[in-house]
Protein backbone atom coordinates (compact mmCIF):
# COMPACT_ATOMS: atom_id res chain seq x y z
CA UNK A 1 0.00 0.00 0.00
CA UNK A 2 1.68 3.25 -1.14
CA UNK A 3 1.66 6.19 1.32
CA UNK A 4 -0.59 8.42 -0.81
CA UNK A 5 -3.45 5.28 -1.02
CA UNK A 6 -2.99 5.43 2.89
CA UNK A 7 -3.36 9.43 2.74
CA UNK A 8 -6.58 9.29 0.35
CA UNK A 9 -8.33 6.55 2.11
CA UNK A 10 -8.07 8.61 5.35
CA UNK A 11 -8.92 11.49 3.41
CA UNK A 12 -11.84 10.11 1.63
CA UNK A 13 -14.08 8.54 4.18
CA UNK A 14 -14.30 8.95 8.28
CA UNK A 15 -12.95 6.55 10.19
CA UNK A 16 -15.89 5.66 11.77
CA UNK A 17 -16.98 4.36 8.43
CA UNK A 18 -13.88 2.05 7.35
CA UNK A 19 -14.53 -1.70 7.30
CA UNK A 20 -12.63 -3.33 10.01
CA UNK A 21 -10.61 -5.00 7.27
CA UNK A 22 -9.72 -1.91 5.83
CA UNK A 23 -8.66 -0.83 9.72
CA UNK A 24 -6.21 -3.56 9.66
CA UNK A 25 -4.62 -3.02 6.36
CA UNK A 26 -4.08 0.49 7.33
CA UNK A 27 -2.81 -0.54 10.79
CA UNK A 28 -0.33 -3.11 8.89
CA UNK A 29 0.78 -0.66 6.89
CA UNK A 30 1.54 1.89 9.47
CA UNK A 31 3.40 -0.33 11.41
CA UNK A 32 6.38 -0.19 8.66
CA UNK A 33 5.79 3.21 7.46
CA UNK A 34 6.30 6.22 9.71
CA UNK A 35 4.58 9.21 8.16
CA UNK A 36 1.33 6.99 7.34
CA UNK A 37 1.50 6.01 10.76
CA UNK A 38 1.39 9.86 11.67
CA UNK A 39 -1.35 10.47 9.35
CA UNK A 40 -3.57 7.73 10.72
CA UNK A 41 -2.54 8.52 14.34
CA UNK A 42 -3.96 12.65 13.42
CA UNK A 43 -6.92 11.27 11.57
CA UNK A 44 -7.91 9.24 14.70
CA UNK A 45 -7.33 11.80 17.21
CA UNK A 46 -9.70 14.39 14.80
CA UNK A 47 -12.65 11.97 14.88
CA UNK A 48 -12.15 11.34 18.26
CA UNK A 49 -12.54 15.21 18.92
CA UNK A 50 -15.33 16.31 16.68
CA UNK A 51 -17.24 13.46 18.04
CA UNK A 52 -16.64 14.65 21.11
CA UNK A 53 -17.65 18.47 19.53
CA UNK A 54 -20.81 16.89 18.26
CA UNK A 55 -21.96 15.28 21.53
CA UNK A 56 -21.69 18.78 22.77
CA UNK A 57 -25.88 19.59 22.08
CA UNK A 58 -27.50 22.31 24.17
CA UNK A 59 -30.98 20.83 24.60
CA UNK A 60 -34.11 23.73 24.34
CA UNK A 61 -35.27 25.33 27.38
CA UNK A 62 -38.79 24.64 28.69
CA UNK A 63 -39.46 28.30 27.76
CA UNK A 64 -38.14 27.96 24.53
CA UNK A 65 -42.01 27.41 23.15
CA UNK A 66 -43.13 30.30 25.21
CA UNK A 67 -40.35 32.45 24.43
CA UNK A 68 -40.71 32.21 20.15
CA UNK A 69 -44.68 32.72 20.62
CA UNK A 70 -44.14 35.84 22.08
CA UNK A 71 -41.30 37.24 20.14
CA UNK A 72 -43.69 35.39 16.94
CA UNK A 73 -46.67 37.88 18.30
CA UNK A 74 -44.42 40.54 18.94
CA UNK A 75 -43.77 40.24 14.96
CA UNK A 76 -46.83 39.84 14.34
CA UNK A 77 -48.10 42.80 16.04
CA UNK A 78 -45.06 45.25 14.16
CA UNK A 79 -46.37 43.91 11.13
CA UNK A 80 -49.90 44.52 11.48
CA UNK A 81 -49.23 48.68 12.09
CA UNK A 82 -49.54 50.50 8.81
CA UNK A 83 -46.08 51.47 7.16
CA UNK A 84 -46.37 55.36 7.83
CA UNK A 85 -47.76 54.82 11.75
CA UNK A 86 -44.60 53.11 11.99
CA UNK A 87 -42.60 55.81 9.75
CA UNK A 88 -44.69 58.11 12.02
CA UNK A 89 -43.50 55.89 15.33
CA UNK A 90 -39.80 55.48 14.10
CA UNK A 91 -39.28 59.40 13.11
CA UNK A 92 -41.32 60.89 16.37
CA UNK A 93 -38.32 61.73 18.04
CA UNK A 94 -36.54 63.56 14.70
CA UNK A 95 -39.80 65.56 14.00
CA UNK A 96 -40.35 66.87 17.67
CA UNK A 97 -36.55 67.73 18.01
CA UNK A 98 -37.10 69.61 14.37
CA UNK A 99 -40.02 71.34 15.54
CA UNK A 100 -38.29 72.57 19.00
CA UNK A 101 -35.33 73.96 17.05
CA UNK A 102 -38.08 75.37 14.20
CA UNK A 103 -39.65 77.00 17.35
CA UNK A 104 -36.61 78.52 19.01
CA UNK A 105 -35.30 79.78 15.32
CA UNK A 106 -38.31 81.37 15.74
CA UNK A 107 -37.65 83.09 18.30
CA UNK A 108 -34.52 84.05 17.40
CA UNK A 109 -35.56 84.96 14.40
CA UNK A 110 -38.54 87.26 15.33
CA UNK A 111 -38.62 87.96 18.82
CA UNK A 112 -35.01 89.38 18.94
CA UNK A 113 -35.59 91.75 16.35
CA UNK A 114 -38.60 93.48 17.82
CA UNK A 115 -35.89 93.90 21.19
CA UNK A 116 -34.03 95.77 18.97
CA UNK A 117 -36.71 98.15 16.93
CA UNK A 118 -36.93 100.07 20.19
CA UNK A 119 -32.94 101.07 20.11
CA UNK A 120 -34.06 101.87 16.64
CA UNK A 121 -36.90 103.84 17.85
CA UNK A 122 -35.46 105.41 20.49
CA UNK A 123 -32.70 106.52 18.02
CA UNK A 124 -35.38 107.33 15.03
CA UNK A 125 -37.01 109.25 18.08
CA UNK A 126 -34.16 111.50 19.43
CA UNK A 127 -33.78 112.33 15.66
CA UNK A 128 -37.25 113.37 15.06
CA UNK A 129 -37.09 114.98 18.52
CA UNK A 130 -33.96 117.22 16.81
CA UNK A 131 -35.56 117.22 13.88
CA UNK A 132 -38.90 118.55 15.71
CA UNK A 133 -37.02 120.91 17.75
CA UNK A 134 -35.17 122.38 14.92
CA UNK A 135 -38.52 122.56 12.87
CA UNK A 136 -40.09 123.73 15.91
CA UNK A 137 -37.46 126.12 16.25
CA UNK A 138 -38.19 127.38 12.80
CA UNK A 139 -41.84 127.66 13.33
CA UNK A 140 -42.40 129.10 16.66
CA UNK A 141 -39.26 131.82 16.05
CA UNK A 142 -39.55 132.30 12.30
CA UNK A 143 -42.40 132.84 9.85
CA UNK A 144 -41.68 132.45 6.00
CA UNK A 145 -41.29 136.28 5.89
CA UNK A 146 -38.94 136.66 8.90
CA UNK A 147 -36.77 134.35 6.77
CA UNK A 148 -37.06 136.05 3.89
CA UNK A 149 -36.29 139.61 5.59
CA UNK A 150 -33.40 138.02 7.62
CA UNK A 151 -31.77 136.49 4.39
CA UNK A 152 -32.14 140.34 2.43
CA UNK A 153 -31.15 141.94 5.94
CA UNK A 154 -27.98 139.76 5.64
CA UNK A 155 -27.42 140.44 1.90
CA UNK A 156 -27.49 144.22 2.65
CA UNK A 157 -25.34 143.82 5.19
CA UNK A 158 -22.56 142.07 2.83
CA UNK A 159 -23.23 145.29 0.12
CA UNK B 1 -49.39 15.08 9.21
CA UNK B 2 -46.64 17.63 9.02
CA UNK B 3 -48.61 19.29 5.94
CA UNK B 4 -51.19 19.74 8.02
CA UNK B 5 -49.53 20.88 10.65
CA UNK B 6 -48.06 23.27 8.58
CA UNK B 7 -50.99 25.04 6.81
CA UNK B 8 -52.76 25.55 10.10
CA UNK B 9 -49.73 27.17 11.42
CA UNK B 10 -50.04 29.24 8.18
CA UNK B 11 -53.84 29.84 8.51
CA UNK B 12 -52.96 31.40 11.64
CA UNK B 13 -53.48 28.51 14.28
CA UNK B 14 -51.20 29.51 16.82
CA UNK B 15 -51.24 26.32 18.52
CA UNK B 16 -50.58 24.39 15.52
CA UNK B 17 -47.21 26.86 15.48
CA UNK B 18 -46.33 25.81 18.90
CA UNK B 19 -46.60 22.69 18.16
CA UNK B 20 -44.60 22.72 15.36
CA UNK B 21 -41.89 24.51 17.65
CA UNK B 22 -42.27 21.83 20.82
CA UNK B 23 -41.67 19.26 17.81
CA UNK B 24 -38.54 19.80 16.18
CA UNK B 25 -36.57 22.20 18.46
CA UNK B 26 -34.55 19.42 19.66
CA UNK B 27 -33.65 19.00 16.31
CA UNK B 28 -33.26 22.83 15.55
CA UNK B 29 -30.93 23.01 18.64
CA UNK B 30 -28.72 19.97 18.00
CA UNK B 31 -27.97 22.37 14.23
CA UNK B 32 -27.38 25.53 15.99
CA UNK B 33 -25.28 23.36 18.56
CA UNK B 34 -23.29 23.16 15.79
CA UNK B 35 -22.35 25.83 14.51
CA UNK B 36 -22.51 27.94 18.75
CA UNK B 37 -21.23 26.52 21.81
CA UNK B 38 -23.15 29.11 24.42
CA UNK B 39 -26.70 28.09 24.89
CA UNK B 40 -27.65 32.24 24.41
CA UNK B 41 -26.02 31.92 20.70
CA UNK B 42 -27.86 28.86 20.18
CA UNK B 43 -31.57 30.02 21.35
CA UNK B 44 -30.51 33.43 19.70
CA UNK B 45 -29.91 31.08 16.40
CA UNK B 46 -33.26 28.89 16.93
CA UNK B 47 -35.41 31.69 17.58
CA UNK B 48 -34.38 33.10 14.23
CA UNK B 49 -34.78 29.72 12.54
CA UNK B 50 -38.75 29.14 13.70
CA UNK B 51 -39.14 33.24 12.99
CA UNK B 52 -37.99 32.60 9.49
CA UNK B 53 -40.12 29.14 9.23
CA UNK B 54 -42.97 30.72 9.92
CA UNK B 55 -43.11 33.32 7.36
CA UNK B 56 -42.10 30.73 4.74
CA UNK B 57 -44.38 27.99 5.49
CA UNK B 58 -46.18 28.88 2.28
CA UNK B 59 -42.91 27.38 0.67
CA UNK B 60 -43.24 23.65 2.35
CA UNK B 61 -44.75 21.77 -0.44
CA UNK B 62 -44.66 18.25 2.28
CA UNK B 63 -42.84 16.47 0.09
CA UNK B 64 -39.85 16.00 1.97
CA UNK B 65 -40.25 15.97 5.93
CA UNK B 66 -40.59 18.95 7.56
CA UNK B 67 -38.00 18.55 9.97
CA UNK B 68 -35.92 18.55 6.62
CA UNK B 69 -37.03 21.26 5.56
CA UNK B 70 -36.39 22.91 9.72
CA UNK B 71 -32.79 21.59 9.32
CA UNK B 72 -32.09 23.20 6.23
CA UNK B 73 -33.79 26.48 7.06
CA UNK B 74 -31.66 26.17 10.44
CA UNK B 75 -28.47 25.01 8.67
CA UNK B 76 -28.46 27.65 6.60
CA UNK B 77 -29.45 30.79 9.23
CA UNK B 78 -26.60 29.70 11.10
CA UNK B 79 -24.33 29.84 8.63
CA UNK B 80 -25.28 33.09 7.70
CA UNK B 81 -24.77 34.04 11.12
CA UNK B 82 -21.38 32.51 11.42
CA UNK B 83 -20.13 33.52 7.74
CA UNK B 84 -17.48 36.24 8.24
CA UNK B 85 -15.85 34.50 11.35
CA UNK B 86 -12.16 34.46 11.58
CA UNK B 87 -10.38 31.77 10.46
CA UNK B 88 -7.25 30.43 12.14
CA UNK B 89 -4.75 30.45 8.90
CA UNK B 90 -2.73 27.90 10.68
CA UNK B 91 -2.56 25.75 14.18
CA UNK B 92 0.17 25.92 16.65
CA UNK B 93 0.91 23.89 19.71
CA UNK B 94 1.54 27.10 21.16
CA UNK B 95 -1.94 28.10 20.88
CA UNK B 96 -3.35 25.41 22.95
CA UNK B 97 -4.12 25.26 26.40
CA UNK B 98 -2.49 23.12 28.67
CA UNK B 99 -5.37 21.08 29.61
CA UNK B 100 -5.35 20.31 25.47
CA UNK B 101 -1.77 19.41 25.10
CA UNK B 102 -2.53 16.88 27.80
CA UNK B 103 -5.46 15.56 26.36
CA UNK B 104 -2.91 15.43 22.93
CA UNK B 105 -0.40 13.55 25.04
CA UNK B 106 -3.04 11.21 27.02
CA UNK B 107 -4.95 10.49 23.78
CA UNK B 108 -1.83 9.45 21.60
CA UNK B 109 -0.05 7.88 24.36
CA UNK B 110 -2.60 5.73 25.33
CA UNK B 111 -5.26 2.95 23.31
CA UNK B 112 -7.47 5.48 21.87
CA UNK B 113 -10.24 5.65 23.94
CA UNK B 114 -12.93 8.03 23.95
CA UNK B 115 -12.67 10.59 26.15
CA UNK B 116 -14.06 8.97 29.63
CA UNK B 117 -14.76 12.33 32.07
CA UNK B 118 -16.82 15.41 31.77
CA UNK B 119 -13.76 17.47 31.79
CA UNK B 120 -12.03 15.74 29.74
CA UNK B 121 -14.65 15.85 27.35
CA UNK B 122 -14.87 19.77 27.65
CA UNK B 123 -11.10 19.30 26.68
CA UNK B 124 -11.88 17.86 23.59
CA UNK B 125 -14.78 20.19 22.64
CA UNK B 126 -12.41 23.16 23.08
CA UNK B 127 -9.64 21.48 21.03
CA UNK B 128 -12.24 20.48 18.32
CA UNK B 129 -13.48 24.12 18.33
CA UNK B 130 -9.13 25.29 17.62
CA UNK B 131 -8.87 22.65 14.83
CA UNK B 132 -12.18 23.20 13.22
CA UNK B 133 -10.81 26.95 12.87
CA UNK B 134 -8.50 26.47 9.93
CA UNK B 135 -11.91 25.26 7.93
CA UNK B 136 -14.72 27.77 6.55
CA UNK B 137 -17.83 27.55 8.19
CA UNK B 138 -19.56 25.40 5.40
CA UNK B 139 -16.30 22.62 5.11
CA UNK B 140 -16.48 22.83 9.37
CA UNK B 141 -20.67 22.24 9.16
CA UNK B 142 -19.83 19.26 6.21
CA UNK B 143 -17.29 17.40 8.42
CA UNK B 144 -19.06 17.64 11.81
CA UNK B 145 -22.26 16.42 10.17
CA UNK B 146 -20.64 13.58 8.00
CA UNK B 147 -17.52 12.24 10.39
CA UNK B 148 -19.65 13.21 13.84
CA UNK B 149 -23.21 12.94 13.06
CA UNK B 150 -22.22 10.04 10.64
CA UNK B 151 -24.84 11.62 8.04
CA UNK B 152 -24.39 10.82 4.68
CA UNK B 153 -23.63 12.98 1.44
CA UNK B 154 -27.09 12.91 0.53
CA UNK B 155 -28.43 14.14 4.04
CA UNK B 156 -25.97 17.10 4.04
CA UNK B 157 -26.99 17.74 0.15
CA UNK B 158 -30.33 18.01 1.42
CA UNK B 159 -29.95 20.13 5.12
CA UNK B 160 -27.76 22.99 3.16
CA UNK B 161 -28.79 22.96 -0.44
CA UNK B 162 -25.54 22.32 -2.27
CA UNK B 163 -24.94 19.54 -4.81
CA UNK B 164 -23.57 15.89 -3.48
CA UNK B 165 -20.44 16.45 -5.35
CA UNK B 166 -20.15 19.66 -3.77
CA UNK B 167 -20.25 18.04 -0.34
CA UNK B 168 -17.65 15.49 -1.34
CA UNK B 169 -15.40 18.10 -2.25
CA UNK B 170 -15.97 19.89 1.05
CA UNK B 171 -15.69 16.29 3.38
CA UNK B 172 -12.43 15.44 1.79
CA UNK B 173 -11.05 19.16 1.78
CA UNK B 174 -12.03 19.39 5.35
CA UNK B 175 -10.62 15.99 6.50
CA UNK B 176 -7.62 16.83 5.04
CA UNK B 177 -7.09 20.49 6.74
CA UNK B 178 -8.08 18.85 9.66
CA UNK B 179 -5.61 16.12 9.49
CA UNK B 180 -2.72 17.85 8.75
CA UNK B 181 -3.47 20.80 11.29
CA UNK B 182 -3.61 17.48 13.95
CA UNK B 183 -0.37 15.67 12.35
CA UNK B 184 1.45 19.40 12.59
CA UNK B 185 0.50 19.67 16.70
CA UNK B 186 1.31 16.12 17.55
CA UNK B 187 4.63 16.66 15.77
CA UNK B 188 5.00 19.88 17.66
CA UNK B 189 4.84 17.94 20.61
CA UNK B 190 7.00 15.02 19.75
CA UNK B 191 9.88 17.79 18.85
Amino acid sequence: MKDKHITEILDNTSIAMLSESELNEIRVHAMECMSCRDAFEAARLSAVIIKSRVEATIEPSPFFQTRVMAALREQQAVESVPAMLRLWRSAKALVSTMAVTTAALAVVSFIQPSQTTPVIDQTASAYSAYSVIMDQDADDQMSYEQVLSTIYEDDDDVR
Amino acid sequence: MDLDLARQAQAGDESAFAEIVRRYSPRVFSVASRFFRQRPLVEEAAQEVFLKAYTQLGSFEGRGSLEGWLTRIATNTCLNMVRGAKRRPELTVSDLTEDEQGWLEQQSAGDGGEPASVETTVVATDLADRLLSVLSPEDQQTLLMIDGEQASIKEVAEATGWSESKVKVRAFRARRKVREAMEKLLSYKRA
